[in-house]
């Protein structure tokens, strides 16, 4: 078990679900590509427990980057990204600094709204809002 | 179909501005390559990014609506994983605004509590749909929901009219049609 939670995470995108490049070793975590898994519980559930456990060991003077580039992402998927952001905001509480990159087209309303609920819920992490001209 | 019935066949699709139709099983493998084929299609008709977003969104929802809940199925129901159910999406342009239908049979004891859904929704302001969806998304995952209980509102919150539903006793089974619409 200790070794599993220094141990990165990589799923590699395919055309309904995100590249998950989670490289707790270096303490940076990236999610891109769009997200419209069948079972969004099975595929997220897994993320969150591999990132909760890293969480647990994290050294608290240690700043954690976290960055979010999802084009799209279904309704099921919202539901678990709400809950792995949960996450990183009961960690950043406890004190752990994570910076939440969230990346997004410039023009897309949804994302961008989102965003705003992630960064009024979850007002612990370092929100930052980037907006993209493709 | 002869070549001139399918002539006449191909003109009828076109004389109704049908810009996608699909009948028949849908896997997630199946949705995510029609999902590819939508927006191609609508990147060649030039609809502006924000309706070809609402557009691509409402799709998804709908067709996995079918993957997960359809009951014309080649899985075993409880199965979560690499599902097969059959419906149908349809999408078309009226009144120079895009629809989306989708049909797929459901279980008659699944029509009150499908109802009790949709029916609030259609007297929602955009705001009232806005805030309803803040409040899903804190909320636990509903029972005998395969999603989040936010697929309708999702697609509600894009629509810019009221969502439309009906039901219809599907001959020869005990099941019932299940029809929803939205306008874009």
């Amino acid at each position: 078990m200790t070794t599993e939670t220094s141990d990165d995470l990589f799923i590699p995108a395919t055309g309904s679900s995100p590249e998950v490049d989670f490289r707790f070793a270096s303490h940076a975590l990236s999610l891109r590509g769009e997200s419209y898994p069948e079972n969004a519980a099975a595929f997220y559930g897994d993320v969150i427990v591999r990132t909760r456990s890293y969480l647990e060991s994290v050294p608290a003077s240690q700043s954690v980057t976290v960055d979010v580039a999802l084009t799209y992402f279904n309704s099921s998927s919202t539901k678990m990204l709400f809950g792995l952001f949960n996450v990183l905001n009961d960690a950043a509480e406890a004190g752990t600094r994570i910076v939440l990159n969230w990346h997004h087209d410039v023009d897309d309303d949804t994302i961008l709204e989102f965003g705003a609920e992630l960064h009024e819920e979850f007002p612990a992490l370092d929100f930052h809002d980037i907006a993209v001209d493709e | 179909m002869n070549y001139a019935e399918y002539r006449d066949f191909s003109a009828s699709v076109a004389d109704r501005h049908i810009i996608f139709y699909y009948f028949g099983y849908f896997s997630q493998h199946i949705v995510s390559a029609m999902a590819d084929a939508v927006r191609l299609q609508l990147e060649q008709a030039e609809a502006a990014a924000a309706t070809r977003r609402k557009i691509f969104s409402s799709f998804v929802e709908m067709a996995q609506n079918i993957t997960h809940y359809s009951v014309d199925s080649l899985t075993p129901p409880a199965l979560r994983d690499n599902q097969l159910r059959q419906g149908s999406v349809c999408i078309g342009i009226e009144d120079d605004r895009y629809y989306l239908l989708s049909a797929n049979p459901v279980a008659a004891e699944s029509v009150d509590a499908l109802r009790a859904k949709l029916e609030p929704l259609r007297t929602m302001t955009l705001d009232d749909i806005k805030r309803a969806y803040r409040e899903t998304l804190r909320t636990e995952q509903p029972e005998g929901s395969k999603g989040a209980g936010l697929g309708f509102l999702t697609v509600a919150r894009d629509a810019s009219a009221p969502l439309e539903f009906e039901f219809e006793p599907c001959d020869g089974s005990d099941a019932v049609m299940f029809y929803v619409k939205a306008t874009i």
